[in-house]
């Protein structure tokens, strides 16, 4: 399988604060990698650099071959879309969800490309295949749904483009046990032909299902550790 | 209240919504407050009032002095204010944003810049154009209507009735157009925006050049019954930032609101015998003093409950 991200010496951080300590990490065609850390280790922070969302970064990040990276310190989120245009889809931690859209126009919304957009219809049936409850909600307001909704809306909203790899941050957060089993359920099932990484702090909810299982610590990564076999 | 009042309020209210609800918008949307709006609202008064004097001789020779000939001219005037209207919008987007919209402190930056913009336009046009008011061709003619005993004046009617029209089309765009969507999804949440492929960089400039057309319109439709002059932009600039402040900034409705309540509120002070037309500006800035008193975030926070 060939390399679909490959990212060399990545270090991010915001303005005096280093968060990512040359971080090395490459992602296969159709791998699906759990990525686990305790909060503030930096999970998030490689999700941003990834996009440029980070105050600054230095180091390369290859998407199929095409260097994304490189060195800045200014300009946070000025190539987001043109990266996300690219082919990376990401469900971000707090879900960043349009409050005043219905969950119809929310998927609308994720359709960015153009043969995604032509053929919005089809792919919001796809997602409520895939997330239920959403489409007796479609039109009402994402702002008046319950978090595990919204998750919901947020990850659909990142299926709608065509995306080839999938970055999804902390996807349990802040849900009731039984309702981030059902999102994490429908996110395995998913039909992604690209790669896709679940960052995690509960790695009950990997393992067993992920190709890999990374582990993160102190903005450095720890390689592979394997799955834990919890009773 | 008789209906001559409430027709010179809705035609204060007509021209302040066109004004206040893109200020509101640019600000929600691009994190802009566009402080050369007036200087927009000027420029775009003089590109009509130049071209439809070069037009004039054109016109009256090809059409004669008919329907026909009146109907271009209207054309003529508002076309020109719209097209040089989108154009300052484009300059504003080059000078005011582009270089500085991903530096740290942009919104401030972004004000002084169009701050400078908006004085260094306004001092050309004085010197360039002089301090001579210059009156605009009566785009809906001249005459009035016999309404239940009230006379209601051509371009009052036309005003209010093409500020509406404008109004509606631009939401009728935000609401179901794509690009209108991205820039709602932008309003709402810049980072969901910037994940969803949205690019602030490539929706600005159609916000800015919307912006721009449509404090073009709002010059023609003014001009009608004041006069186009350099600091012709002033006011409607202070009364367009101040409602969109008043109606909650990034709520399409609440400047909407905002804008009729303070209509009807200066033309009411303005009737009233003991208080008059001096004291409508004082009025009017108690009304949104003791408003935000109250109501810190206007009254958008009213009418638009699902925003965060």
């Amino acid at each position: 399988m060939p390399e679909l991200l490959q990212i060399n010496k990545l270090s991010a951080g915001y303005g005096p604060l280093r968060v990512l300590h040359e971080i090395d990490l490459s992602v296969k065609e159709g791998e699906r990698i759990g990525l686990v850390g305790l909060n503030g280790h930096g999970k998030t922070t490689l999700f941003r650099a990834i996009t440029h969302m980070t105050g600054w970064q230095q180091g390369s990040i290859k998407l199929d071959g095409e260097e994304i990276g490189g060195s800045r310190s200014l300009g946070a989120g000025r190539r987001t879309a043109e990266l996300v245009k690219k082919g990376i889809g990401v469900a971000p931690q707090g879900d960043a969800i349009f409050p005043g859209l219905s969950v119809r126009k929310h998927l609308e919304c994720g359709a960015h490309t153009k043969s995604a957009w032509r053929n919005r219809r089809e792919r919001i049936e796809e997602i409520f295949e895939v997330f239920p409850p959403l489409r007796n909600l479609q039109h009402s307001l994402v702002g008046k749904l319950s978090g595990g909704e919204r998750r919901m809306v947020s990850v659909g909203r990142m299926l709608m483009s065509e995306a080839r790899l999938y970055l999804i941050d902390e996807p349990s957060l802040g849900l009731a046990p039984k309702i981030s089993q059902r999102v994490m359920e429908a996110l395995w099932a998913l039909p992604v032909s690209g790669a896709m990484i679940i960052a995690e702090q509960n790695i009950s909810l990997l393992t067993g299902r992920a190709d890999r299982i990374l582990g993160m610590h102190a903005g450095r990564m720890r390689g592979d550790i394997g799955h834990v076999e919890l009773n | 209240m008789d209906l001559g009042l409430v027709i010179y309020a809705l035609n204060l209210a007509s021209i302040y919504a066109l004004m206040a609800i893109w200020i509101s918008i640019l600000w929600s949307s691009v994190g802009m407050i566009n402080m050369a709006h007036g200087a927009t609202f000027a420029t775009s008064g003089y590109a009509a009032w130049l071209i439809s004097a070069a037009l004039k001789p054109v016109i009256a020779a090809t059409f004669g002095k008919g329907a026909i000939a009146s109907a271009m001219m209207a054309g003529a005037v508002l076309g020109s204010a719209i097209v040089a209207g989108a154009l300052c919008g484009a300059v504003i987007y080059a000078l005011a944003f582009l270089p500085i919209h991903d530096k740290p402190n942009y919104s401030v930056r972004s004000l002084i810049i169009t701050l400078a913009l908006n004085i260094g336009v306004v001092q050309g046009l004085l010197w360039y154009f002089g301090p001579r008011n210059r009156g605009l061709p009566k785009v809906f003619g001249f005459g009035r209507w016999e309404l239940w005993d009230t006379k209601i004046r051509y371009d009052q009617a036309g005003t209010i009735l093409g500020a509406g029209l404008v109004m509606m089309l631009t939401l009728a765009w935000l609401r179901y157009s794509r690009r209108g969507l991205e820039v709602r999804a932008m309003m709402q949440n810049a980072e969901g925006a910037a994940y969803s492929g949205i690019s602030r960089q490539a929706t600005a400039l159609p916000v800015l050049m919307l912006t721009g057309a449509l404090a073009g319109v709002a010059a023609a439709l003014l001009s009608q019954t004041i006069f186009v002059s350099p600091t012709a932009g002033v006011i409607p600039l202070v009364k367009g930032l101040t409602i969109a402040l008043l109606g909650g900034l990034g709520s399409v409705a609440g400047a909407v609101a905002g804008a009729v309540l303070i209509g009807f509120l200066e033309a009411i002070v303005g009737a009233i015998p003991f208080l008059g037309q001096r004291y409508v500006m004082f009025a009017t800035f108690s009304f949104i003093i003791l408003v935000l008193i109250f109501r810190p975030r206007g009254i958008g926070g009213l009418l638009d409950n699902t925003r965060e």
